[in-house]
């Protein structure tokens, strides 16, 4: 067996863990754009707030690849795919053939067509040369457009740097497909406590400047600057796809099944570049997010080495860290209305408790958990994560699931009413405990 | 590979193996008397809630916080099949705290690290097990439930 994989991230480095978890023997050729192996994306905004240096960004040991027996190619690109030969072209101008393939090609950060945007001193935050580039930029004065995620992240790293930070969200609210108004105001505040200008409502018209951008232009204002990072979201890499005559989905991600394998045979995808089936939202989806790049990795590597395991399919699941001084946890849908309806008797629900500090609020469908918010309080999000994924009935127990004391144990009648869903032994020893 | 168990009827929620954790695994000066007053104040890693019954950590055969950590922090211990945090590189995300099933894994926002039950890995024997006054928490074999049908 020859296996090929195309990515270099989460998603690839977990196939690259469950392939050698059932096949000790075979060759893995490994081909990433990147020329850094084995880091960790999501750890770039701290590379760029200088809080962890190059080696501290790595996930797994620099050894990895002997000890897994993998031929990586770093900063090769994989130029053609020819899925009836099976075999990949790359950038090394060498032919490779392979049994099975995955692409892990991941997401490529969208840059808006704004006049004056290849200016020097704008920046999107997604490879290490991205990082690199915004870490080496000099200036007292930064704009940030866009408040997702990587947005608010890149605004406070420039902040501890002690650059002055403006955030630019087009939108009405601050990670406006992480959180709700009410939750997005609660973070918003945190982030301005920091020093941070926060302008939502407002979009970028056009960078001035000559050579180096000198300030950002909205409908109503001129915003004075140095440096831009670019964080207005990610579009999947699809390109080889594409090329391949694999079937995209509607948002243009590469659709699987539930093993993850692409239209075509013996070709499989997971992570950002995967279109699968969104459990919360009742259709097929792109959640560019680490924990599902990792999960859609191992099974497609368990699928690929010859174990057939099923996908049980994904949801969103965002953490923004200690970033902003509180806990904050979304996951799933943030409004009900968008979940896919399948029936006009498709029932929603939103719940919501909110004190001083904290808010909670559940989303359901049919009784059903399909998304939550915990600000503040976020400890036991993870028993809200394993309602959503295993789609059990909940709506008799609201009191208790929104309560402040809420605990694993609480669940026991719950997870016992549908014992069959939770066979794993973690939850069955529990369950012989009688209580 | 052995996991911590609760005899229920024997649990009285008296909180013994809490207050024994947060002394002699969290705090640093390692007297009760002196913990109390610790600041950050030390967290224990076992949870005595509800209907007394303690609860620790699972150490999942596939665990979710494994997949979700983004830098390798939460790692297994090959050895012992325990799960723990490597402390010193924690960036605090909370994304472990976002998957863990059982809620035992706390987001500690003044350590800023994610703390949890590595079961006195480096100990031998898990001091909540020892402290029982009524011997309510064992560590015994962990069965295979897969195999057995419902």
């Amino acid at each position: 067996m020859r296996y090929i994989i195309v990515g270099g991230s989460a998603a690839a480095i977990s196939a690259v863990e469950s392939i050698r978890s059932l096949d000790h023997e075979s060759r893995i050729d490994l081909f990433s754009d990147e020329e850094t192996p084995l880091f960790s994306r999501v750890l770039l905004p701290y590379y760029v707030a200088e809080e962890l240096s190059k080696p501290l960004l790595n996930f797994r040991t620099s050894d990895f690849f002997d000890e897994k027996m993998v031929t990586p190619h770093m900063g090769v690109k994989v130029t053609y795919v020819n899925p009836k030969d099976k075999t990949i072209k790359a950038a090394d101008g060498k032919e490779y053939a392979f049994d099975k393939l995955l692409l892990a090609t991941g997401g490529k950060a969208i840059v808006p067509p704004i006049p004056g945007i290849d200016k020097e001193g704008i920046s999107t935050l997604k490879t290490m040369a991205d990082a690199e580039k915004i870490l080496n930029m000099k200036g007292k004065r930064a704009v940030v457009i866009g408040a997702g995620s990587i947005g608010v992240e890149a605004c406070i790293s420039l902040t501890r740097r002690g650059i002055k930070a403006t955030l630019l969200e087009q939108l009405g609210q601050v990670m406006p497909t992480v959180f709700d108004a009410e939750a997005a105001a609660i973070v918003q505040q945190r982030i301005e406590d920091l020093g941070i200008e926060v302008i939502t409502g407002e979009k970028a018209l056009k960078f001035t400047g000559g050579k180096h951008v000198r300030s950002v232009v909205t409908d109503t204002r001129e915003l004075p600057c140095d440096m831009v990072v670019l964080s207005v979201g990610v579009r999947p890499a699809s390109e080889l796809a594409l090329q391949a005559g694999l079937t995209l989905g509607d948002m243009k991600g590469i659709r699987v099944d539930d093993c993850l394998m692409t239209s075509a045979q013996d070709i499989y995808a997971a992570g950002d570049v995967a279109e699968t089936y969104d459990i919360a939202r009742n259709t097929y989806f792109l959640n560019a997010i680490w924990p599902c790049a990792f999960e859609q990795g191992n099974i497609a590597g368990l699928n690929m080495a010859g174990q057939k395991t099923l996908y049980p399919g994904s949801y969103r699941r965002n953490s923004i860290g200690n970033f902003i001084g509180i806990p904050a946890i979304s996951m799933g849908v943030t409004h009900s209305d968008a979940c896919a309806i399948q029936s006009d008797e498709d029932e929603f629900r939103e719940i919501r408790v909110r004190t001083k500090d904290s808010y909670k609020k559940l989303i359901l469908k049919n009784g059903k958990i399909v998304g939550a918010i915990l600000v503040g309080q976020t400890q036991k999000a993870g028993l809200m994560s394993i309602l959503l994924r295993k789609q059990v009935y909940v709506a008799d127990s609201i009191p208790m699931l929104m309560s402040d004391r809420l605990s694993f144990m609480d669940l026991l009648p719950i997870l016992r009413r549908n014992a069959d869903q939770f066979s794993e032994p973690e939850y069955k020893e529990l369950m012989d405990t009688g209580l | 590979m052995k996991v911590l168990m609760v005899d229920k009827e024997k649990c009285t929620g008296c909180h013994q193996c809490e207050l024994w954790c947060g002394t002699e695994i969290a705090s640093t000066s390692k007297e009760l008397a002196r913990a109390i007053n610790e600041e950050p104040q030390p967290v224990s890693r076992v949870y005595v809630e509800g209907k007394p019954f303690a609860l620790q950590c699972r150490h999942c055969e596939s665990a979710p916080c494994l997949d979700a950590c983004p830098n390798g922090t939460m790692r297994r211990d090959p050895e012992t099949g325990l799960i723990y945090v490597n402390e010193p590189t924690c960036i605090a995300c909370w994304m472990c705290v976002m998957v863990c099933p059982f809620g035992i894994i706390n987001p500690s926002s003044s350590l800023k690290v994610a703390i949890k039950c590595d079961r006195c890995r480096s100990m031998g024997y898990p001091i909540c097990a020892e402290v029982c006054p009524t011997g309510a928490i064992s560590l015994v074999e962990r069965k295979d439930y897969r195999k057995k049908k419902f």
